[in-house]
């Protein structure tokens, strides 16, 4: 039986029980999967299982507070529903996890360039093959091939986790672990390599075309605050509503340094953005901060408390200044 | 209306310049994998094939836009207390240069609005009579394209001032409005008439290339008849999550909200873009809101552009048929696919 | 004011209550000698600090800012300062990444009694504030850089006419 098959069995098992499951379907065209919501027999048969599931459902579940529903994860997804449970924002009573091995998602954006440097347009794709290392998108009548490792989501480069760490239902044989891939910190080894002056121009080039809709927000499954987020309030006056880089760009500071010690790296805020903001590199920075100070990883570990919640009286790698 | 003028590509970026010279010109680039209307450079290529991420709305419609500046002070040896205002109605002669019919066709929905008897906006009249809209017309559409369902499609002049076509080697200029033939005085345009039919035929093939639209005259009526099943709109906004892309990149969506940005005496009164899918939207003073959930808000954008306005103007759909709130919504909610089912529910 | 302008920069304070408010006080009742860029903010804790006071105040603006506290194992609130050590070095190595230099946050302990030690750090906080220079907002990047990083970004993503 196939992962997707052993999938839509249990979840046709659980569903009686629950308020809904949220899973994936297919979208408005070929390269487009879209978040389902299971609420009776018929849905299930609409599942998808595959590359094409690029979106977190974890980002749902804080709104069924008092609910039980399920929920269909890939191995990232699963941080995200741990590190809600680790932060008490759902109860673990109240959510069913489904997963299987994750072979890994695209990264539309990449797909995009790739037909792009093809003479294609993306939205003209008619069919999208996944067949093990190569993703195959016909537009226009004329079919790409791409292998996997160049339109893969950077995070799918370097996945720890192809398996869920948390599930109430695993599916099917896991996934096997990947070898780090030295293009899935592209965007931070660049930032790496620039002045501090450059990067200033380089958050200054980027943010200018920032609409600020909030897609990253809200696209975010940390981002609890929803509709009470400081951004849009105007006691305290966090934000103004003029559109300069500066407001722009505090606001992306405000996201990052919501998400320390918290953000499982799903890159959902840089998916996300319309206009193509590679924002997930200020979360990547902190991350990687996080793990130098206080060797921790988000989302893991239910048990586990994080790090800017708790402290040390000696810190091991916090080196003050002296005077 | 002129005859057909014809312009080779390479000769394009001489318009450009001299367009440029008279006024600010944007056209569509690339900046970090998207494309946005940005001020003529002719060390920047624009990228004329695809349509933009986000429409030409800014050049009339700012994202946010200083209506006035104000200063408290104090006068005289009484002190007695003073208040400056400097409002900032004028503007800029611009050439939009390059956007897609639906782009420029989305201000007639704005024009009805901003320009009406009862209301009218001079910051709004200002900028939309300083501001010409040179479009491009579609050789090719894509999966989100819906243009021909909203009364539109891929070559509608309706709201542009000059419409270029692209042929063999170039592109076929026509003016469309008085406003348009103006600019189309210049050497690099020669007469077109051998090109006029070719042109005809990209837009023809284009136009075929959409289909046939399904009928959804009756959308003012059913989504009006599902006001109140809060289910339907439940289970047609479960994936939304609640953010602006649909309509801050909506060459349509003309909400706004007016706030001061200022510190100590002195600060600016702003008007900025608003959207209907943020829960501060409706938000009351009281602390009340109208549309507490996304399904309320889903409801009114959708309600909003294929009921409520059409019914207040003559059956115009406040839709221009993009498919930018598809093509960017990180969830790919489907408006189209919302209209149809509310129209195959009202039908039962 | 006026003989100033040039001379002095902006730099930003938020000083606990408790300690190194008294601390600077402690050096002011003393007459010792202190540069006077620094404009003070009273805060109840280190705690109290959300880092993002201190990546706002730098974003907006402000050519340095100096957060002080009590030394850990003295906080009024017997823990605040634990929690701000951490938040605060986050934020300082957060800094480079958006193009603001980490030198231009400090973050130290001062004790209502260390008068002097306050007057050592204000001193050399705002030496250091004045050898980087008056801060670049990323409104005034020069447009010869933006135009250097902007072509090394430029990627090609869509389909060109």
């Amino acid at each position: 039986m196939s992962r997707l098959d052993a999938l839509k069995t249990r979840i046709k098992e659980a569903l009686p029980g629950l308020e809904c499951v949220i899973g994936w379907q297919k979208g408005y065209d070929a390269l487009h999967n879209t978040p389902l919501f299971i609420r009776g027999e018929a849905d299930v048969d609409k599942l998808e299982w595959g590359a094409l599931n690029v979106h977190n459902p974890a980002v749902y579940l804080p709104s069924f507070a008092g609910k039980k529903v399920g929920v269909v994860v890939k191995g990232c997804d699963s941080r995200s529903v741990v590190e809600l449970l680790q932060e008490k924002l759902i109860d673990r009573d109240n959510v069913v996890i489904f997963s299987a091995g994750c072979d890994g998602v695209v990264d539309i954006a990449k797909v995009r360039a790739k037909l792009a440097a093809a003479g294609l347009n993306a939205g003209n794709a008619e069919k999208v093959a996944v067949d093990g290392k190569t993703v195959t998108v016909t537009a226009a009548g004329k079919a790409v091939s791409m292998p996997m490792a160049e339109v893969a989501a950077d995070k799918c480069l370097r996945c720890q986790f192809p398996n869920a760490v948390l599930a109430d239902a695993f599916v099917g044989d896991p996934a096997p672990q990947v070898q780090a891939a030295p293009a899935a910190d592209a965007d931070l080894a660049a930032l790496d390599a620039m002045s501090v002056p450059e990067r200033m121009a380089f958050w200054r080039y980027h943010m200018d075309r920032c609409i600020r809709c909030y897609a990253c927000r809200n696209a975010c499954p940390m981002c609890v605050c929803r509709d009470h987020c400081i951004a849009q309030s105007r006691e305290p006056h966090w934000l103004s509503q003029e559109d300069s880089v500066t407001e722009k760009l505090m606001f992306q500071v405000v996201h990052a340094m919501h998400l320390a010690g918290r953000c499982t790296e799903c890159g959902e805020c840089q998916r996300a953005c319309p206009m193509d903001i590679p924002v997930l590199a200020l979360k990547k920075h902190l991350n990687r901060t996080i793990h130098d100070l206080f060797d921790y990883q988000a989302g893991v570990d239910v048990a586990a408390i994080p790090p800017l919640l708790q402290f040390k009286l000696e810190e091991d790698n916090i080196k003050e200044r002296s005077w | 209306m002129a005859a057909v003028k014809y312009i080779p590509r390479e000769k394009l970026p001489e318009w450009l310049k001299a367009l440029a010279a008279q006024s600010r010109v944007l056209v569509p680039v690339e900046e970090g994998g998207s494309v946005v209307f940005r001020q003529y450079d002719p060390a920047r290529a624009p990228v004329f094939g695809s349509d933009a991420t986000a429409p030409p709305k800014g050049a009339v419609f700012p994202a946010c836009q200083e209506l006035f500046s104000y200063a408290y002070g104090k006068e005289g040896e009484d002190n007695a207390p003073t208040l400056k205002l400097d409002p900032k109605t004028e503007a800029q002669p611009t050439v939009v240069f390059g956007s897609k019919p639906c782009g420029a066709r989305g201000f007639l929905i704005f024009d009805r609005v901003y320009m009406g008897k009862k209301f009218p906006d001079p910051y709004y009249i200002a900028a939309r009579e300083a501001t010409v809209f040179v479009t491009m017309a579609c050789a090719t559409v894509e999966n989100t394209c819906f243009c021909h369902w909203v009364g539109s499609g891929p070559a509608d002049a309706a709201g542009s001032d000059v419409l270029l076509t692209p042929v063999e080697g170039g592109y076929t200029v026509e003016a469309v409005s008085e406003k348009g033939a103006k600019f189309l005085d210049n050497p690099a345009l020669t007469d077109g008439a051998a090109k006029a039919a070719e042109a005809e035929a990209v837009k023809k093939a284009s136009r075929d290339a959409l289909g046939e639209a399904p009928d959804i005259a009756s959308s003012p009526a059913a989504l009006l008849s599902l006001f109140d099943d809060m289910e339907f709109w439940r289970d047609q906004s479960d994936k939304c999550v609640s953010c602006g892309a649909c309509t801050y990149l909506c060459p349509t969506c003309y909400c706004f909200s007016i706030t001061d940005e200022g510190t100590g005496t002195a600060g600016r009164r702003m008007r900025s873009w608003d959207a209907c899918m943020h829960f501060q939207f409706t938000l009351e003073a009281s602390g009340h809101n109208p549309r507490p959930t996304k399904a309320h808000r889903l409801k009114n954008r959708v309600g909003h552009k294929f009921s409520y306005y059409p019914t207040l103007h003559d059956g115009l759909i406040a839709c221009c048929g993009c498919g930018r709130c598809v093509k960017s919504c990180p969830v790919s909610v489907d408006i189209r696919e919302i209209v149809q089912n509310a129209v195959a529910k009202a039908k039962g | 004011m006026p003989v100033l302008t040039g001379k002095e920069l902006r730099i930003v304070g938020f000083l606990c209550n408790w300690c190194s408010y008294g601390g600077a006080d402690t050096a002011g009742v003393g007459r010792f000698n202190q540069p006077t860029d620094l404009r003070i903010i009273r805060v109840p804790c280190s705690g109290r600090i959300d880092p993002l006071f201190i990546a706002k105040t730098l974003i907006n603006g402000a050519d340095g800012v100096l957060v002080s506290g009590c030394h850990p194992r003295d906080c009024h609130y017997a823990e605040g300062n634990f929690y701000a050590r951490r938040r605060l070095e986050v934020l300082k190595r957060f800094l480079p990444i958006l193009g603001i230099d980490p030198a231009r946050f400090d973050y130290t302990w001062v004790s209502a009694s260390e008068g002097q030690r306050w007057q050592k750090v204000v001193t050399v906080f705002t030496e250091q504030i004045h050898a980087l220079g008056p801060a670049t907002r990323h409104e005034n990047v020069s447009p010869e850089l933006l135009a250097k990083v902007a072509s090394a970004i430029q990627g090609g993503n869509r389909v060109a006419a």
